[in-house]
């Protein structure tokens, strides 16, 4: 059980690194998003595989489902954002965002 | 054990295809079948309401999403990401991937595991009873969200 928790850690956390990866150097906006929804898969993971190892499946199971809920809020308003920000900008680049205008 | 490493391994070969993707549409597919995978991990875990919910609500919903996304934002044509930054990611992960092996071994047997009694009750029980405050919080998330949507797409006023 142990070990298999260790496997779901490692996992997890290269998906946090695939993740992170994105959104350091990606420059569409919309893959700065993709790389936020697969640094929060590696966080359900990480929950329920921590949950699986200590016997604790139910308490995990809660956890996750508010997450989940709380990813897909933050990603109707994001992406919400992003439809706007292509609207002023006519681009995806997040290069041309740091054009400010008073 | 054979089996969780394959699925582990799809889940993070279409995590990096999605990320990797010069196509944003092959991105959005490839993040949906990586949700798809994770549900079925959750289910093999005995995890089922939230693997239905991870199949449903990110590998459905949230897909739907990004692909409105997409075609609304068509406009916006393709971004060139920089040449290095692919070259660079084998050396992002390994280092990162290194990094975690050894904090791993060095930090996780040293933290001591919290002692609790074992888990009574159903699922039901301990979301509506145990974690009641969670679902208020819920809840008021899914009423900013709402609200935020609405304040992003309201018609400009002819005054302004």
């Amino acid at each position: 059980m142990i070990e298999n928790w260790f496997l779901i850690l490692g996992f997890s956390a290269a998906l946090l690194a695939v993740g992170l990866y994105a959104l350091l150097t990606m420059r569409n906006v919309i893959k700065l998003f993709i790389g936020f929804e697969v640094i929060s898969k590696g966080v359900s993971l990480a929950l329920v595989g921590t949950g699986f190892a200590r016997s604790h499946v139910l308490l995990a199971q809660s956890l996750v489902i508010t997450f989940i809920v709380v990813e897909v809020s933050i990603v109707a308003t994001a992406l919400a954002l992003i439809i706007n920000i292509v609207r002023k900008t006519n681009s995806l680049d997040v290069r041309k965002l740091t054009k400010l205008r008073g | 054990m054979i089996g969780q490493i394959l699925l582990l391994s799809g889940l993070l070969l279409f995590s990096i295809l999605a990320v990797l993707a010069k196509d944003l549409i092959k991105s959005a597919i490839s993040l949906a079948l990586a949700s798809l995978i994770l549900g079925i991990i959750f289910f093999l875990m005995g995890a089922p309401y939230a693997g239905v919910f991870e199949i449903s609500v990110v590998a459905g919903l949230i897909t739907v999403l990004f692909m409105l996304t997409i075609a609304l934002t068509k406009a916006g044509g393709d971004v060139r990401e920089s040449k290095i930054s692919t070259l660079v990611f084998p050396v992002f992960f390994i280092l990162v991937g290194l990094i975690d092996i050894f904090v791993m071994k060095g930090l996780l047997p040293k933290l001591q595991i919290l002692q609790s009694g074992a888990e009574t009750g159903t699922f039901a029980e301990v979301l509506w009873k145990q974690r009641t405050f969670d679902l208020v919080g819920q809840l008021a998330v899914i009423l900013a969200g709402v609200f935020a949507v609405l304040a992003l797409f309201r018609k400009k006023d002819n005054h302004d």
